[in-house]
């Protein structure tokens, strides 16, 4: 037959438009039954009449189109100048403030407890530098025992590194000063992550400026207590600290080359040189022949600036010239130097004589 | 006659087997659903509903008041899409 679209030819013509209105109606048929019992459904579950809303709420929710009023009728600055009640302290407070006084007064929220630390730690520069020399003494007596030692460790780090009461301890407590230096990391832990230079003994400063990088920040007008090679300063802005705190006469930084050789030292100096290098270089040794190197022209900078300082310089070596390594070799070395002058810290302090020099030997080369 | 209904069993065979008729079930409702004749038919079931009672309307109820409605009220461009396509399939598959 042939494919034609219009009305087909011969007595199937009618046959065919008749099956053909058959099909039709009862597609028809299908798609309103399809709907009545998509309505029924609707009706029996509920939903049938949701779309539709009562006059009442109708007036109720009706678009407002005054001015000085948004579509729900309510006013714009209404709250503006009201003052609230703050349940804590029972203050009438702006309502703009409202928020941020909560905040403070409750002590809750991100910007309460940095606040309250740095309180903290600005009263203790203030309150600690004034306490009793007997609350001292009774921690000193408590050296020795295990418990006590962490205890007093802990107080020591609480206590604040800028007091002047620092220098008598430098001198009385050889074992602690290790300890007191190496929790200098607290600081860092504190908010006020910083010392103020004016508070401190020259011996301090320098001793601190050993250790440390010691740029003053502008905002704070601090120290920074982190690590000679700390990123956020440059080499340059640590020798001019140093120059500026120390006056020009005192070299800088332990990694400049050729300044320890011009030192006029005693002999004493240099010998307490070798017994500091000694714990720190001999397993560095085998780490880079450079470190050692270098670490022998740190050394003597820093024994310059704590001539007094000598056994102390001992275990200093152990804590202290691991961080002076840092600012001196490669990352590589200074991680495995760094490991082995911890471990030498312990025997360091208990050195005997004779273990220390035959590995003076070894450094001198 | 028996040839027609023997004729009209194979077209209805054909176009389901063909999924045709699916087809076509499916462009007449989204035909219907577009002029508007879905919102007409939805309004004359409310009337029944509310004739009728929310609580005791039936199927049947609805089904025997809105049909005859309901194809009178298709409308005729509708109408005549669909005798089209049904035509042309007709012609492909009629023996």
């Amino acid at each position: 037959m042939k494919m034609e679209e219009k009305p087909l030819s011969g007595p199937d013509n009618t046959r065919l438009e008749a099956l053909m209105q058959d099909i039709y109606s009862e597609l028809v048929e299908d798609a309103c039954l399809g709907l009545c019992f998509e309505v029924h459904r609707a009706v029996k579950q509920g939903y049938f009449f949701l779309d539709e809303t009562d006059q009442d709420s109708i007036k109720e929710f009706e678009i407002v189109d005054q001015p000085g009023v948004d579509i729900f009728g309510q006013v714009f600055n209404q709250w503006k100048n009201k003052e609230c009640e703050c349940p804590n302290c029972k203050r009438l407070i702006a309502a703009s403030r409202f928020a941020p006084h909560l905040e403070k007064c409750l002590g809750m929220g991100r910007n309460s407890s940095r606040i309250a630390n740095r309180r903290l730690a600005s009263n203790n520069n203030i309150s600690k530098s004034e306490s009793d020399q007997e609350d001292n003494d009774d921690l000193n007596d408590n050296d020795w025992s295990y418990g006590a030692e962490k205890k007093s460790k802990k107080r020591k780090s609480d206590k604040n590194q800028n007091s002047p009461r620092r220098s008598k301890s430098l001198k009385h407590k050889n074992g602690e000063l290790g300890t007191s230096i190496s929790s200098d990391p607290y600081k860092q832990y504190n908010y006020n992550a910083g010392i103020s230079y004016e508070s401190l003994a020259p011996n301090e400063v320098r001793s601190l400026l050993t250790t440390q990088c010691g740029v003053i920040s502008e905002h704070t007008k601090k120290m920074c207590t982190r690590s000679h090679r700390c990123p956020q300063h440059t080499d340059d802005q640590r020798r001019a600290i140093r120059l500026f705190l120390l006056g020009p006469s005192v070299p800088t930084l332990p990694d400049v080359d050729g300044d320890g050789f011009d030192v006029p030292d005693s002999q004493a100096v240099l010998s307490r040189l070798q017994w500091e290098d000694s714990p720190d270089i001999s397993p560095a040794d085998s780490a880079s022949s450079k470190a050692s190197g270098n670490h022998s022209d740190s050394r003597r900078p820093k024994k310059k600036k704590k001539p007094a300082v000598a056994a102390v310089a001992l275990s200093m070596s152990g804590g202290g010239g691991g961080v002076n390594l840092m600012g001196v070799s490669g990352a590589v070395s200074q991680s495995t130097i760094s490991l082995s002058t911890k471990k030498k810290k312990p025997k360091a302090a208990a050195a005997a004589a004779p273990s220390v020099s035959t590995e003076a030997r070894q450094v001198r080369y | 006659m028996n040839k027609e209904a023997r004729l009209k069993a194979s077209i209805n065979q054909k176009l389901t087997e063909t999924g045709e008729r699916d087809r076509l079930k499916e462009l007449l409702r989204a035909k219907l659903t577009e002029c508007g004749w879905k919102d007409q038919m939805k309004a004359q079931c409310k009337e029944v509903i509310k004739e009728k009672g929310l609580e005791h309307v039936t199927v049947e109820d609805l089904v025997v008041e809105v049909t005859p409605k309901g194809r009178a009220l298709v409308p005729d461009s509708v109408k005549k899409e669909l005798l089209q396509r049904i035509r042309g399939f007709l012609s492909q598959h009629a023996s």
